[in-house]
């Protein structure tokens, strides 16, 4: 096959490139449907189930994503913003903010979209518009400032404790639409002397990234294409030549994302991050190509027969290496993580199709090339050749030295070797796994400056929720008992004749009907029921009514006091800025119908007082907000946790916590705790994807190692081919645990791409060892010449790739620099593992006298 | 004598003023005569869906229906009297379902020249409240009707104008004279040109957009009076709506005024609350 792929390229290399053309074309023109997905919750699968339940208790609970727009008294000013003037101001900005197409108008949060709740006078109460009637002045407004502070709901979430920033909280219809609202607010902001504005929330984070990642693909992808193609031409002097493999490499970058995205996947950060990654793999193989064929070029040869000759001997090395990689990047498809998924098969694919190309196009290139082209290659090749003699005498040398150190201190550098592996040992024991979409920006931000500002100032901007159910029984049986209750209380001789009625009648009844149906019906029913009937229609009826209450479990004071101890709890955990629930709410309302004093700050004693006092409430101008907190039917309630930090170490703090709290304070019979809200789901994804990380390592590494021994039909190869790559792991998370970074989502991916990668090195080192083995005789002699040109091919490898992804140094956003560093260092040090450890292991085992 | 030249003096005076504001509207005089007759027909139809009779009584169902189709119920009984047709008249609401709210009980004193008089009783709390004066378009218990909807809004609040008026109805634009107490730019009503009725109302946003609508989704005649006994309030904007049932309606009762006491609400006048009332 090899043979065949080879002659036709050299043969048809018109064919080729039109063939090349056309794939990339087809292919290409698919990316104009691309859609980008920036949503950290696509980081689990639509059907995990932590996932659906954060959509079930968003559609429960009716919650939308927010905004959140701060304003915050300039630094240095002794104003608050309840000056009649700033008001106005949030007034004005409120409503036109809710006329912004997208914006869920009802439940936007501000200071003038909300009640007051006051006792205007004893014995009244009052709800009304809190800045309703201001005066045009800029006084302080302390009516104002004292209404907020007696709101527990309101203060400091609306304002600031400190009365030095207030925020309007603006809903929005559909995350994808939160850059361009965010835009629209931002023009409507006027440039104030005494305030500064802030728009933060995780939707505009996760748009805003959306949005600077097209930025970073358009910038750092080409910037990669560029550095490698300046180190190619460094490295070979003849920019013909040098194209092809960039030419080469883009069909790869532009086919694959075409394929990506026709087949109908939304990029994602990680898929975004295909380019870049395929570039410099891409032209690896080329490199080796390039170089043989410069290397062994004279003018007058027959270029087909050198590049049959160069390819029959490169051929299967660049397979298996492709191969591996591929595999590396492929195991990524065992993380439960659909983008992470997605990006290790996609990045495989790309590596395979340009394993494909290098053994095609790249000939195919070289064959098409006009003699004097080439025989200007061979010319510039031998005066490179002379002065690399001269200044390459830096790299070579120490190249040398490296090979002396590791050929006869071989003891001394497995020595070193263990250590590290131990260092490393606990380094990893140290990772600390934690993650926060905000900080993927970088800290000056305009997203993080927000952030920052915003969570000193209020109780916090990111949003937990604690949600309990209590599921009631059956409907139909809850019927059945209330109608038995009615017969037993009866004992009537007319017994018969009634229950053939009410079994007439509940057929009529469908089986799903719910209890408030139930009710409607024999409601309907007791304006036409016969005169006999009438009194065990409406006991049947008052019956099922009285279970219905029974059923309003979040109505009974019992269940509040549960609600309550549980808020107290996490609000002084730590980790919890503020909570609010029902509770608060019920307290209120219940205060301002009692004294309006902080000692009626109380839950009221029977289910009917909780009941009326929330009916109550209902009469104000948001009478859904309760809808927020507690279902319709009471079953259900949530407690909105505000965060001041959406680490995930901060939140499973709080998850473990709570755990302890429950051991001692069981839920009560029949009630449910579940976790909503996207810093919650970020904590999912997160140990998810490393217990992920782990299996899908496992995976590639057994299946390295199987084609390792394939390839070297050897064991013992097979183990030698997997320790470099094995130490440079260890020695990299080790690394990562001892600087305090955090493990997150950039740095969990890069174990299987280290493997993938690093073990190309080893599969060169050891297929030239052994061939010069097999030529020189002794494994003493072939180390020896392995430190001349061969170390010199595999560290030019390395530096190409190390190189190539330097520009992710410039990209703006975290994760990606991450990677670009991260890539340099392992390429480098992989790198230099192989050239020490192997000769040493295989000097001490192949002669053990030295 | 004095008194003669004096009245007769009012009456060219008058004569005078008409005449001139006849001749300074003149371009403009159809405009008059619409927004004369617009107002006439608002109050029609404010008498024909608020006064029916001198007294009435009515059992309500209200169904509160949200986005996402889920239901709570509230189920009150209605006493309604009269004091003068058009202008001041009195209500008193009893709850009994939800269980937990039974026997919460609610009296509006409606006056049309100034604010009215709301008080609230909680049996939970065992509790009067007056609901203070002021914002009336704040929700009826939770429902999407607002208070204002089930008293009716002061005609005095609004100016009107004929817009379209075919062989059935009238539309017709209602224009608040202060636009900050309300959350509304105008509203469309459509009156039956036979009874009266209000058939629809709709509010539009400052936008220009409808984002509640009324309608009257049935019209009986009872006692020789069409009343209407289905309402509907949608609020299209978060797709939620409540649909009010009303039966065992009697009108002219003669519900006498001590029922409209503060004691009635602690201790409900159940003979009037009664289906059989008054029969």
């Amino acid at each position: 096959m090899k043979r065949w792929l080879v002659d036709l390229a050299l043969s048809r290399p018109k064919l080729i490139f039109g063939l090349t053309l056309l794939m990339t074309l087809l292919l290409g023109v698919q990316m104009v449907r691309i859609q980008v997905d920036t949503d950290p919750e696509n980081m689990l699968s639509a059907l995990q189930p932590d996932r659906v339940m954060h959509q079930e208790i968003k559609k429960r609970f009716d919650l939308s994503d927010m905004i959140v727009l701060g304003m915050v008294v300039k630094e240095g000013r002794a104003q608050t913003v309840y000056s009649n003037e700033i008001l106005t101001l949030i007034d004005a900005l409120s409503t036109r903010i809710m006329a912004i197409d997208g914006v869920v108008s009802q439940d936007l949060m501000s200071l003038s979209r909300v009640d007051n709740i006051t006792q205007s006078s004893p014995g009244e109460i009052r709800f009304s518009w809190m800045l309703e009637n201001l005066p045009a002045t800029s006084d302080t407004n302390s009516s104002v400032e004292n209404a907020v502070k007696r709101l527990p709901l309101l203060n400091n979430t609306l304002v600031s404790a400190d009365g030095k920033a207030a925020a309007i909280y603006i809903p929005i219809v559909e995350k994808s639409q939160s850059y361009r609202i965010a835009q629209e607010v931002r023009q409507l902001l006027p440039s104030h002397d005494m305030l500064d504005f802030h728009i933060t929330g995780l939707p505009v984070a996760e748009d805003t990234f959306g949005v600077e990642m097209f930025i970073q693909m358009a910038i750092s992808a080409p910037l990669a294409a560029l550095t490698v193609y300046l180190l190619m031409l460094y490295f070979f002097r003849n920019p013909a030549l040098v194209a092809s493999p960039m030419v080469m490499a883009m069909a790869v970058v532009i086919s694959t994302m075409g394929l990506l995205i026709g087949s109908g996947h939304t990029v994602h950060i990680m898929s975004s991050m295909i380019p870049i990654f395929l570039m410099p793999v891409a032209v690896v193989d080329s490199v080796h190509i390039l170089s043989e064929f410069s290397d062994r070029f004279r003018s007058g040869d027959d270029v087909k027969a050198k590049v049959r000759e160069v390819m029959g001997h490169l051929f299967t090395p660049m397979w298996y290496t492709s191969i591996t990689s591929s595999i590396g990047f492929a195991s990524l498809a065992l993380t439960p993580i659909p983008p992470v998924q997605v990006f290790g098969l996609f990045v495989a694919f790309g590596i395979l199709l340009a394993f494909l190309l290098t053994v095609t196009f790249i000939p195919a290139w070289i064959v098409s090339m006009s003699p004097e082209k080439l025989s200007a290659l061979a010319s510039a090749r031998q005066m490179t050749a002379q002065q690399e003699q001269s200044h390459q005498t830096v790299l070579s040398r120490m190249l040398r030295a490296l090979g002396h150190l590791s050929i006869d201190h071989g003891k001394w550098i497995l020595a070193v070797a263990f250590a590290v592996m131990v260092v490393s040992y606990y380094g990893i024991r140290q990772i600390q796994i934690n993650d926060n979409p905000v900080r993927w920006f970088e800290a000056q931000h305009e997203i993080r400056v927000a952030d920052r500002v915003l969570n000193e100032h209020f109780a916090g901007t990111y949003e937990v929720f604690m949600v309990l159910t209590k599921t009631p029984e059956n409907a139909a049986m809850t019927v059945e008992r209330a109608v038995e209750r009615v017969f037993n209380s009866r004992k009537n001789s007319d017994d018969f004749d009634h229950r053939s009625y009410w079994n007439a009648l509940k057929s009529e009844v469908a089986s799903n009907a719910t209890l408030e149906q139930w009710l409607q019906f024999l409601d309907d029913q007791s304006f036409s029921v016969e005169e006999k009937y009438q009194a065990f229609l409406s006991d049947v009826i008052q019956q099922i009514s009285m279970a219905l209450s029974g059923q309003r479990y979040f109505q009974q004071p019992e269940a509040l006091a549960y609600l309550d101890s549980l808020q107290s709890f996490v609000n002084q955990s730590g980790e919890v800025g503020k909570s609010n629930s029902l509770v608060d709410l019920t307290k209120t309302v219940y205060r301002e119908l009692r004294s309006g004093e902080a000692t009626d700050y109380r839950l009221p004693e029977t289910q009917n007082a909780v009941a009326q006092t929330l009916l109550s409430f209902q009469g104000s101008h948001r009478p859904y907000d309760l809808w927020h907190m507690v279902t319709p039917d009471y079953t259900s309630t949530a407690i909105w946790l505000q965060m001041k930090s959406g680490d995930n170490q901060t939140m499973a703090g709080l998850l473990d916590k709570v755990a302890q709290w429950q051991k001692t304070h069981p839920l009560p019979e029949g009630v449910v705790l579940n976790w909503g809200g996207l810093t919650y789901i970020n904590v999912i994804w997160q140990g998810e994807m490393v217990s992920g990380m782990l299996y899908s390592l496992l995976g590639s590494f057994l299946t390295v190692f199987v084609v390792m021994v394939v390839l070297f039909r050897s064991v013992v190869f097979g183990v030698l081919a997997m320790i470099p790559l094995s130490i440079t792991i260890a020695g990299i998370y080790g690394l990562i645990g001892w600087m305090g970074k955090d493990y997150d989502m950039p740095i969990a991916v890069l174990s299987s791409l280290t493997l993938g990668l690093s073990v190309d090195f080893a599969i060169h080192f050891l297929q030239r060892l052994r061939e010069l083995k097999q030529s020189l005789g002794s494994w003493h002699a072939a180390l020896e010449e392995m430190f001349a040109e061969p170390a010199q091919a595999i560290t030019r490898n390395a530096l190409v790739i190390a190189l190539g992804f330097t520009p992710l140094l410039l990209a703006p956003l975290i994760p990606y620099k991450t990677v670009g560093v991260f890539l340099a260092l392992i390429m480098l040090l992989s790198c230099l593992v192989t050239l020490l450890i192997l000769p040493a292991i295989i000097r001490l085992k192949a002669d053990p006298s030295a | 004598m004095d008194t003669l030249t004096s009245m007769y003096g009012k009456k060219v005076s008058r004569l005078a003023l008409a005449g001139f504001m006849l001749w300074a509207s003149w371009g403009a005089s159809s405009v008059w005569a619409e927004a004369l007759s617009a107002r006439m027909i608002m109050e029609k139809a404010n008498l024909a869906a608020f006064y029916q009779g001198d007294d009435g009584r009515a059992e309500a169902r209200m169904k509160i229906v949200d986005g996402q189709g889920r239901e709570q119920v509230r189920q009150f009984v209605i006493l309604r009297k009269d004091l003068e047709d058009g202008a001041n008249q009195w209500f008193y609401v009893l709850f009994s379902r939800p269980s937990e709210v039974n026997r919460t009980a609610f009296m509006v004193k409606k006056q049309v020249v100034k604010e009215d008089d709301r008080w609230l009783y909680l049996p939970g709390l065992d509790l009067v409240k007056r609901i203070s004066a002021g914002d009336k378009r704040t929700s009826f218990v939770g429902s999407h009707f607002f208070y204002e909807d089930i008293s009716g809004r002061n005609i005095n609040d609004d100016e009107f104008q004929l817009v379209s008026d075919n062989d059935s109805a009238y539309q017709i634009e209602a224009t608040p004279k202060d636009p900050k107490l309300v959350e509304f730019s105008h509203y469309r009503v459509v009156i039956d040109k036979q009874t009266y009725l209000p058939l629809s109302a709709e509010y539009f946003d400052a936008q220009g957009k409808v984002y509640r609508r009324a309608e009257l989704l049935k019209v009986e005649l009872i006692d020789g009076i069409p009343t209407g006994t289905v309402l509907k309030m949608s609020d299209l904007v978060s797709g939620g709506y409540t649909v009010t049932q009303m039966r065992g309606i009697h009108y002219n009762l003669g519900i006498p005024e001590n029922v409209f006491a503060e004691r009635s609400l602690r201790s409900p006048p159940r003979e009037w609350l009664d289906n059989s009332a008054g029969h």
